[in-house]
């Protein structure tokens, strides 16, 4: 520590600090005079040190409890080597830095901010550029990671680093940050970890949760990654009011369940994911429920996919608007083990073709699945080649025409909802384009349809009298 | 009266104006032509209902939901737009013939490639028209709703709608330059649209049923009709992928990656030209007039 600095700067800096220490209080460090690293070793443990604007070297190692300030958001610039900042001791606070250009070497994982047995670490309204990971919590129980913006390296997916990874740590906060091009953000061992209002895109796993209990997450925005959140091994998970939308790709899911037992999962949106709930036994334990309330499945190729052995999950509440297939299986067999509606409350449902005499808001028929063509789906994979087509469609037909083609129902929902049910409003996300763009190009098109009708009619000076014409 | 005074014994040579004069005849046609009004007229409002009924409720889903319109917009394109092409080919020389205008067109100092191509460009343009007026009713509807519209989206599958027009054009003027009577071409056009439509996809399904094709045999069968091209061009404009459509889907974007919709482009224009180059052929052979 400090080692390597001559004696004399070093001396020179620590009368420097201490005399602003003395006078001021808090440690002002400007760029270039001494090393960050330096500073650092002179503080005494819970000093505020407050970063001046410019550029700081990286590499630093904060072995006290220290608060990082940054003013006028100065770089600490890590030279593309090794990680930027390391943290080994307990209450450290990181506030307002850039935090810029960490190596780029994978099994080293090289990041932003790496660090060990460091409780109560709050890393709080930084910005991570070019970072491979964003930040590497170990031990760090009570860490607080709040409105800080990401963004990893331009690299392809599975080359990048994980733009928020913690492990073995307990009652963590992780608040209103902003993660653009990571690899996953992964939750290790992380009970008791509160994820809320997160937004998360164009990463690979928005969220990623292994052996983590007790979770909280909440209102977070998971767009455009190739698997929204995907929980695995964990139990007692609360996910409520988060945004799952267009999670895509050869193996795209909004929300991935994998071994979780007693998930509560209400007021969560689906949207525009190829697939938007999957589940692959979940709940694993045999005397456990899962309710899954007021969810929206909206416009996803597959609503609701879950394993062909997952049973006792209970929805209720939920709409199913216009997914291509509202709900399937992943091998043949019907869900019939999991429960489709619950105490005379089933789920709306936009393809629900029965009546409601009574006017009591429940359909008077049950609603089932019992599509030839997603039925086709399940025993031939390849079929789903033909979602869509009109002959995808006429195969439907056929089997609603001649019932002897009709196959076993996959589910039955006895009490459909006529209506869609009421949801608290959404957090908006993508803004939308500017309706005068839209005006302009849809004008445009008719534009084109007129000048072409009327350049058969415009007389030209050479024009030739054919076929008796005037 | 059958051979033109002082008509020249020697071969022009193509004249492109002569074709741009007869394509003008034709688009000008195609404007008192009550079919294709009914056609125009058809298309915009199914593509604007679609706008209408597709909306998705913003409070309800956050943003977004134009992926779920376009998609809609794409499989009436599907259905209409080979209709509407393949009949207006298989009908518009036939029907000339039928009512002797083609003859007395011949009479002219034209050629026949000359007219084929000319009539061939003229119902391109009218397709044309027909298909960005559907195209801009759906985005005027969107806009005057101010619902979600991705409007490069919007244009680029109104293109993409003109090219399986294109294509299925040619099929249907190759009808037209072959058969007697406008009747018999119109059954054919109406049959050629439930193969590309219906029968050519039922039928690869059941033999993916009967002999478990494999997904590159699957992928390659479907790519050669011209309306799944369009489709699967489409899904990767609205997409960006494959991937949603199972192994065969998966096989094609590991096979060819970012190619699929250049291949998807190169099946429709490789219609277009066979088709257009057998039409001029059966047309010059000109035994039918």
């Amino acid at each position: 520590m400090g080692g390597g600095a001559p004696r004399s700067l070093l001396y020179a800096a620590v009368v420097a600090v201490g005399l602003i220490a003395t006078m001021a209080g808090p440690v002002v460090a400007a760029p270039g005079e001494v090393s960050l690293q330096d500073v650092i070793d002179a503080a005494d443990p819970g000093d505020i040190v407050t970063l001046t604007a410019g550029t700081y070297d990286g590499g630093i190692t904060i072995d006290k409890p220290l608060t990082l300030v940054g003013e006028g958001w100065p770089v600490i610039d890590g030279g593309g080597e090794g990680s930027v900042v390391t943290v080994v001791a307990p209450d450290v606070t990181i506030r307002g830095v850039v935090i810029a250009n960490s190596g780029n070497r994978l099994d080293r994982e090289n990041s932003g901010i790496t660090s060990d047995l460091s409780p109560r670490l709050r890393i709080i309204d930084n910005r991570f550029q070019n970072v491979l990971f964003g930040m590497f919590l170990r031990h760090a129980h009570g860490a607080e990671i709040r409105d800080n913006e990401i963004g990893g390296m331009d690299l392809f997916i599975a080359r990048r680093g994980d733009g928020i990874r913690i492990w073995q740590t307990t009652d963590a906060v992780v608040e209103g940050n902003h993660v653009a091009n990571g690899r996953d953000s992964v939750f290790w061992f992380a009970d008791r970890v509160t994820v809320r209002n997160n937004h998360v895109e164009d990463g690979r796993y928005g969220l990623h949760f292994m052996y983590s209990d007790d979770a909280f997450v909440e209102g977070n925005v998971l767009e455009n990654n190739s698997v929204g959140a995907f929980l695995m091994y964990s139990t007692d998970l609360t996910m409520t009011g988060n945004v799952f939308r267009s999670n895509r790709g050869p193996s795209g899911y909004g929300l991935g369940l994998k071994d979780v037992d007693g998930l509560t999962a209400s007021g969560n949106r689906f949207v525009e994911n190829r697939v938007g709930l999957y589940a692959d036994n979940s709940p694993s334990k045999v005397d456990l429920y899962h309710h899954l309330e007021s969810n929206v499945f909206a416009f996803n190729n597959i609503g609701v996919l879950l394993g062909s052995t997952v049973a006792r999950n209970v929805f209720t509440g939920n709409a199913f608007i216009d997914n291509s297939v509202q709900v399937a299986s992943d091998s043949t067999g019907g869900l019939l083990d999991n429960e489709w509606s619950y105490e005379g409350v089933g789920n709306h449902w936009s393809d629900f073709a029965g009546f409601d005499a009574d006017s009591d808001g429940i359909g008077d028929i049950a609603y089932q699945i019992d599509n030839l063509f997603t039925d086709l789906i399940e025993r031939y994979p390849e079929m789903a080649f033909f979602s869509g087509t009109p002959a995808a469609q006429a195969v439907d037909m056929a089997s609603k025409t001649f019932p002897s083609l009709r196959p076993e129902p996959i589910l039955t929902d006895d009490s459909p909802l006529i209506r869609i049910p009421a949801f608290p409003p959404a957090p908006m996300t993508t803004e939308a384009t500017s309706g005068l763009v839209v005006l302009v190009a849809s004008l445009g098109l008719l534009l084109a349809a007129l000048v072409v009708m009327a350049g058969g009619r415009f007389r030209f000076s050479d024009r030739i009298v054919l076929g008796g014409t005037t | 009266m059958t051979a033109a005074v002082g008509a020249p014994t020697v071969p022009r040579t193509f004249e492109l104006r002569l074709v741009s004069v007869i394509a003008r005849k034709v688009i000008r046609e195609a404007s008192r032509d009550r079919w294709f009004w009914l056609y125009c007229a058809g298309f915009a409002a199914l593509a604007g209902a679609i706008t209408v009924t597709a909306v998705p409720d913003q409070n309800l889903i956050g943003s977004g939901g134009f992926g779920r319109t376009a998609a809609s917009l794409v499989a009436l394109v599907q259905l209409v737009v080979p209709l509407m092409a393949l009949t207006l080919g298989a009908r518009y020389l036939a029907g000339e013939r039928d009512s002797g205008t083609l003859v007395f067109l011949l009479c002219h100092p034209v050629s026949r490639t000359e007219v084929l191509l000319g009539t061939y460009v003229g119902l391109a343009g009218s397709m044309f028209a027909a298909v960005t007026t559907g195209f801009g009713a759906a985005g005027l509807f969107s806009a005057l709703r101010s619902a979600p519209t991705d409007p490069v989206l919007l244009v680029s599958l109104a293109a993409l709608s003109w090219l399986l027009s294109l294509a299925m054009l040619g099929i249907g003027l190759l009808i037209s330059s072959t058969v007697r009577s406008a009747s018999t071409a119109l059954g054919m056009a109406l049959f050629v649209w439930l193969s590309v439509v219906f029968l050519g996809d039922l039928g690869v399904m059941g033999t993916v049923v009967a002999t478990r094709l494999p997904v590159s045999a699957l992928f390659a069968t479907v790519m050669v009709n011209p309306v799944e091209a369009f489709r699967l061009a489409s899904v990767v404009a609205l997409d960006g992928s494959l991937d949603a459509l199972g192994p065969a889907g998966t096989y094609a974007v590991d096979r060819f990656g970012d190619g699929i919709a250049n291949i998807a482009l190169g099946v429709m224009a490789a219609w277009t030209v066979s088709a257009v180059g057998a039409a001029v052929l059966a047309f010059r052979r000109g035994d039918q007039t």
